[in-house]
């Protein structure tokens, strides 16, 4: 059995997935004191006396950080940045106090400028005097060779052994300085507080003797073991969308190309599934207005939903994309997208008799009936939501492709299916699947559908070696690590070899072995490094990863001992 | 009023390459690609990245007479090369930015109208593609390109030697020190577009000092003159300090500082093959500073101020040569173009064309119709010998878009009389005017045509 739970800003939902039948929910809201309401959910799917040893695995999603970012209640971090020569330091804006200290590393990982140390002792003694005792350390092509990172972190423990400092490489290796450096500065802000949901979650579970293993569900669709989840906290921002979308692909049939429309109060979100398989961000997740390296699926929030005040402007009917309160049938000042569902019997929410008056606000000056007055309504919700969609399909269409075979594989792709979740989904999905040449679908758990794609998720590690034979190197991006090259010959085969033995050194580290016994290749790239026409050298970049997807989809009874 | 972006389309084809050592190989833009990626320049917000698309045959066949056909002379990569720079020219035309870089291989200034193969690592030109789709697609009038290529630009000096709306201005290594051996100030255009070309050879050894008083007393006054509806610069990095094939001494604070001024609508990659120590960081600088961003910091790790110096003398010699052709210049429409061209139906110039990089020898018999009401129709006797016997022979007859209607008949007559002369194997007509275009066959008795998308 599978213990899926949801922690989001309002509810926290849970189910109990039972080879592959959901055997109970649960929806309870998230409080302040996050231990109480795990303990409540957990309650409400598992009867007292329920032998807990039958449960298998327990994942978690959370918007805790994502909600931590946006409401700024993280811990204040210096910056120390050695961008080296480029882009003016003028052109990044980064939100905290910052310190450029002189020091370069090229594309290759050598060293152009070294570090200066004085310059680092200056910074260290400006933040000293604001107090600051965490430090986030970035240089530029930090994750080509990590030398002055690790030197000044050094430096900075030796001088002050109680600071709390975080490095670049090991927080994001993607090529991308100012992203890597949010990314640092986030992980560095929100360490403690995650540490704290950890041990909430860890209570919880103790208290009520549950004691399989704990994951947490990443922004990326994967999953990874709590205990070692807060190296990476940050990609466990915007785990709730990856969440949805995996409970549909569980809900739905395997291989369907469909779009989710996630229909809440104030903002649909939207995600592509493309045969079977949910659409990976091409960049990392913009955070509060910056950008990050958090690997994401692709979603995109519309604000439009059911709550969006509508008003009539000359003689037009407009839904707006703010919310003003309820809808006008639960006691709300305005009409609403809902009122109009519950005026054509569309959802069965609220006052009828209110939902009409609201109707006849906006009508009776145009001199137009209820009906119709819903009706502009909620095809003018059906147009914009169908726009987007149609929008995102194109800029999926967009996204750069730099060889030749990846420019020629471009093609269009519509999707079969609308599945639509969350409260507004039942009275429109129909009417945007129409919009789009689709069928309309939408599951049975809808409203749990997060928890239940928490639970289907799967641990999700991957690999990434960059060999650089000229200079007899080679670093491990997910690890910060690097390393010369054994001296005997190298080629492609042994670095691939050696991509997948750091890859399973995670994977026993993480006690995953069970769980993770496929692998395969997903990027294979060698380049020659020329002087002279003569080869003198090769690049190697080689990602493997371990097999991505979910559990089981749920529906179709299955032995989980096999899943 | 908002702030318009800059277009920019990065394909490396890190799948293509014209030889495993060949300069012109995968991971040519590697090394730029880690570098532009780091500093997270695609997220700007002055910055927009497009994927590129593919150009058609029909668009190449606008400008080039392939020899059998188009599509035997090309590889997909070159289709991408030439799309992603239409692509660009379109988004600047409908005004969704306000320039654009192509920052894509494989490069193209070499290939001239004819093309028998592969010469100076080109096969198409992806500007001269450019140029004349704008022209057949929004009707754009006077189009300037200044190349800043090591090597003199000649596939694009040939192919608009003779058009007085294109205005080609090169400045590059001396020919004699340096392939393709040509671009020579007395290189000036034809008779009908005299002056529309402009070359100046540069002695080995010259830094950004001269490369910036050519700029700024040729190639901006004569701009200024021109007036040109688009601009676009031939963005060769090779004259670069540690470029392996030239000898100058630029930076890639001088290129950024050139693309500033020159302020292009589109800056195309061209040559460039010190792939580590120049690409990344001149490309860098071209690219900001096509958007506007603030450049100065960018430079080469091994660059330190008054390194490089040059040759005052010889630096006194291209500014002699600058006062020179300012004044051919400023006096081109007080030139005795009879007396220069000589009078009579057409005028004609014989060619030599070595292809570098295929081994080919090229004969051409170049042909212009002097007409008193219009550009007038090339035809040209094109002879390749490719080393193995049997040299290929084309007649090529190319109608410009403002052709007058005796011309276009002529022109149309001289392809009927091309197909009835036993010598030729392949016969084109290229009809820019209608945009149709006639490619014939002898062995296989075959006519094709090229109408171009349907519905546009």
């Amino acid at each position: 059995m599978y213990i899926g739970v949801d922690v989001g800003g309002t509810y926290t939902d849970a189910v109990l997935l039972e080879k592959g039948r959901v055997r109970a929910t649960a929806k309870v809201p998230t409080r302040t004191d996050l231990l109480s309401s795990l303990l409540e959910a957990f309650d409400k799917i598992i009867m007292q006396g329920f032998p807990t040893e039958l449960i298998k695995k327990v994942v978690f999603s959370t918007t805790m950080i994502t909600n931590l970012i946006a409401e700024k209640k993280y811990d204040r971090v210096g910056l120390l940045v050695m961008p080296g020569p480029g882009l003016c330091s003028s052109a990044y804006n980064f939100p905290a106090d910052t310190r450029i200290v002189s020091g370069a590393i090229d594309y290759r990982g050598r060293e152009i400028v070294p570090v200066d140390l004085a310059g680092v002792d200056q910074a260290l003694t400006g933040f000293a005097a604001k107090n600051l005792r965490k430090i986030a350390i970035v240089g530029k092509f930090s994750s080509r060779n990590n030398a002055h990172e690790v030197q000044v972190e050094k430096h900075v423990q030796k001088k002050f052994p109680d600071w709390h400092c975080e490095v670049g490489h090991k927080v994001a290796g993607q090529l991308n300085f100012p992203r890597r450096v949010i990314s640092t500065y986030l992980a560095a802000a929100t360490r403690e507080k995650y540490q704290n949901f950890i041990r909430s979650v860890q209570e919880a579970l103790a208290k009520r003797q549950i004691t399989a293993p704990v994951f947490i569900l990443k922004a990326d669709g994967g999953t990874l073991p709590l205990s070692y989840s807060s190296e990476t906290a940050i990609e466990t921002i915007f785990s709730g969308p990856a969440a949805s979308t995996l409970g549909v692909q569980a809900l739905t049939p395997a291989g369907e190309t469909s779009v989710v429309v996630d229909i809440g109060g104030t903002t649909t979100d939207l995600a592509l599934i493309l045969s079977g398989v949910p659409l990976l961000s091409s960049k990392g997740a913009r955070v509060n207005g910056y950008l990050t390296h958090v690997r994401t699926l692709a979603v995109k929030s519309v604000p439009i939903g059911g709550d969006s005040a509508v008003d009539r402007v000359g003689r037009d009917i407009i839904v707006y994309s703010e919310r003003v309160g309820q809808p006008y049938c639960l006691g709300g000042p305005v009409p609403t997208p809902t009122d109009a569902l519950r005026v054509l019997g569309l959802v069965m929410l609220g006052d009828g008799e209110r939902a009409g008056e609201a109707m006849r606000m906006l009508g009776e000056p145009l001199g137009i009936s209820n009906e119709e007055v819903a009706g502009r309504i909620i095809s003018f919700v059906c147009d914009t939501i169908a726009r987007e969609i149609r929008l995102m399909f194109a800029q999926w269409e967009q996204e750069p492709a730099y060889r030749v075979w990846e420019v020629l594989q471009k093609k269009k792709v519509r999707p079969n299916t609308v599945v639509g979740v969350g409260g507004g989904a039942a009275g429109l999905i129909t009417q945007i699947a129409a919009r789009l040449g689709a069928s309309p679908i939408i599951p049975p758990y809808a409203p749990v559908a997060n928890a239940i794609g928490a639970a289907v998720a799967r641990p999700t590690l991957q690999a990434s070696l960059r060999a650089d034979t000229e200079q007899g190197t080679y670093t491990i991006l997910e690890e910060g690590y690097q390393d010369q090259l054994p001296a005997e010959h190298f080629d492609e085969g042994k670095a691939v070899e050696l991509a997948k033995n750091w890859l399973f050194k995670r994977i026993t580290r993480y006690g995953l072995e069970k769980d993770l016994k496929e692998v395969e290749v997903t990027r294979r790239e060698v380049f020659n490094v020329v002087r002279d026409w003569v080869t003198v050298g090769r690049l190697y970049d080689v990602v493997v990863q371990s097999q991505r997807g979910i559990t089981y989809h749920v529906g179709i009874e299955v032995n989980e001992d096999d899943a | 009023m908002t702030l318009k972006k800059t277009g920019i389309v990065f394909f490396p084809a890190f799948d293509w390459a014209i030889s495993p050592t060949h300069p012109e190989r995968e991971e040519r833009l590697l090394y730029t690609r880690d570098q532009i990626f780091e500093e997270g320049v695609f997220d700007l917000p002055q910055i927009l990245e497009y994927p590129p698309r593919l150009a058609t045959l029909h668009d190449i066949s606008r400008v080039h007479f392939c020899v059998p056909r188009v599509q035997s002379r090309i590889t997909e990569a070159h289709l991408i090369a030439a799309g992603a720079t239409m692509l660009l020219g379109d988004r600047i035309i409908a005004g969704e930015i306000k320039n654009g870089f192509a920052l894509v291989r494989p490069p193209g200034h070499h290939a001239m109208r004819v093309v028998h193969g592969n010469r100076g690592f080109c096969n198409i030109n992806n500007e001269a593609i450019l140029v004349d789709y704008l022209r057949r697609r929004y009707g754009i009038k006077r189009v300037a390109i200044v190349d800043s290529d090591v090597h003199h630009g000649d596939g694009t000096q040939d192919i608009f030697y003779h058009d007085p709306d294109v205005l080609f201005i090169s400045f590059h290594q001396d020919g004699r020190t340096i392939y393709p051996g040509s671009g020579f100030p007395n290189e000036l255009g034809g008779p009908r577009a005299f002056a529309h070309t402009l070359n100046i050879p540069l002695p080995p050894g010259m830094t950004d000092e001269t490369f910036h008083y050519v700029v700024d007393n040729l190639v901006l006054p004569v701009l200024k003159d021109f007036q040109p509806d688009f601009i676009i610069n031939s963005a060769g990095q090779d004259n670069h300090y540690t470029d392996p094939l030239g000898s100058m001494r630029f930076t890639a604070q001088g290129y950024a500082e050139f693309t500033r001024k020159l302020n292009p609508h589109l800056a195309v990659l061209e040559g460039g093959y010190a792939i580590e120590t120049a690409l990344p960081y001149v490309n860098l600088g071209i690219l900001l500073a096509l958007a506007g961003v603030d450049f100065s910091n960018v430079r080469e790790p091994d660059y330190w101020p008054g390194r490089l110096s040059e040759n005052a003398e010889r630096a006194a010699k291209v500014r002699q040569m600058v006062d020179q052709l300012r004044e051919i210049w400023d006096g081109r429409d007080q030139v005795d173009v009879e007396k220069l061209f000589g009078t009579g139906r057409f005028y004609q110039r014989k060619k030599r064309i070595y292809y570098d990089t295929d081994y080919i020898d090229e004969e051409q018999l170049e042909k212009l119709r002097l007409c008193p009401s219009c550009p007038g129709f090339l035809i040209i006797d094109s002879r390749a010998d490719h080393g193995f016997g049997h040299p290929t022979r084309a007649c090529c007859v190319s109608v410009p878009f403002n052709a007058c209607a005796a011309c276009h008949q002529e022109a149309y007559d001289a392809y009927e009389e091309g197909k009835q002369t036993p010598g030729f194997q392949y016969v084109y007509l290229q009809d820019k005017a209608t945009d149709v275009y006639y490619a014939f066959d002898r062995e296989k008795g075959q006519e094709w045509v090229s109408e171009g998308p349907k519905n546009e």
